[in-house]
């Protein structure tokens, strides 16, 4: 697997009509991030960790914006209390797309395990979030199923990526 | 200071945590008064900053602590990179965390240094509630973003905590700002 074109994820993106990305950049999302970046009808917003930026976000949408969010698994980690606060607590209804480090080197039988692996679904579960697999260009169609149901929910949900984006 | 700020104010948003959450409700009772209390530990103006960019047209003024902003530093520098200018965070700085009984914070820490550090262009630091009625005028129009550092102390028992619903405050200030 080479994970998803940055292109076309960028695509689905403006087509479910998200208005501001807030990002910190990872190795696996920096094709995307920068596609981001190129792109003129989205904002992007890059705090400096992601407790901040799911603060930010939730800011936005309250203000009328349609934030997604874009975070590593271990800033998913950082920012529970952010996550529970200013998402699950008050029924916002955040999308975060979320950066699964660890992944491909376990999938791959590297050792040793990145410790950040075998954790990230457990947590996502642990939050009772909604979440699917983006590993490739054909899993493009969870993004939009998600955003769908944090709309539906009033609830955040989450896209993980396990192989990153391809420019 | 928060008498003289409710007296004045008159369609921006306020967000309150911590402390200000229980002394601002003495003061004011307003739809765009946003209570921050339990939504997220030091990122009261991460918040703010979002709304201000979502809302350009629109003020809005977040009252935090000193105690909330060394827990989210990080805020500061991206406070000072996308810089809205219909933002004023107003630091009050009581050198404790008050609510939790008052224990003392790092002493020497300079809150206008690490803000003008950060990148945020306008940073003052107003001694006395006499210059504050004075500024007041032009904080709320002049384009910013401002850091304002107010020390401050309070003699006075604060009042309970109100726990109210996290949904309804967002659904109160979105009805509020025209959005629901």
């Amino acid at each position: 697997m080479n994970g998803a074109s940055a292109a076309r994820t960028v695509a689905v993106i403006e087509d479910l009509g998200f208005t501001d990305v807030v990002s910190i950049p990872d190795g696996e999302s920096r094709h995307l991030h920068q596609a981001l970046l190129d792109t003129p009808d989205i904002e992007v917003y890059s705090p400096t960790r992601e407790g901040e930026g799911i603060a930010l976000a939730a800011g936005l949408w309250v203000g009328g914006r349609k934030p997604l969010v874009i975070l590593q698994n271990t800033g998913l980690m950082e920012a529970g209390d952010a996550l529970r606060g200013c998402g699950i607590g008050p029924s916002i209804p955040l999308l975060l797309l979320v950066g699964w480090r660890g992944y491909p080197g376990a999938m791959a039988g590297t050792m040793p395990v990145d410790s950040a692996y075998p954790y990230t679904e457990p947590l996502i579960r642990a939050w009772e979030l909604p979440h699917r697999r983006l590993m490739s260009d054909d899993d493009l169609g969870v993004i939009g199923e998600m955003a769908a149901v944090a709309e539906g929910t009033s609830k955040p949900a989450v896209v993980v990526y396990g192989y990153g984006f391809t420019p | 200071m928060l008498r003289l700020l409710a007296a004045r104010r008159t369609d921006e948003v306020v967000i309150t945590t911590m402390t200000a959450t229980l002394q601002w409700p003495l003061v004011s009772s307003h739809p765009l008064d946003f209570d921050f209390l339990a939504f997220g530990m030091g990122h009261a103006s991460d918040f703010g900053l979002g709304l201000a960019l979502a809302r350009p047209e629109r003020k809005v003024i977040v009252l935090k602590g000193d105690g909330g902003l060394l827990m989210s530093l990080g805020s500061l520098v991206t406070m000072g990179r996308y810089a809205p200018p219909n933002l004023l965070v107003l630091l009050l700085e009581n050198r404790s965390y008050e609510m939790t009984g008052g224990q003392p914070l790092a002493p020497k820490a300079d809150f206008v240094a690490l803000a003008r550090g950060a990148g945020i262009d306008k940073v003052e630091q107003i001694e006395d509630v006499t210059t504050f009625e004075e500024e007041l005028p032009r904080l709320l129009t002049e384009p910013g973003p401002h850091f304002i550092v107010l020390p401050v102390t309070n003699s006075e028992p604060l009042p309970p905590v109100a726990h109210t619903d996290h949904a309804e405050r967002v659904v109160s200030l979105r009805r509020g700002l025209g959005l629901e």
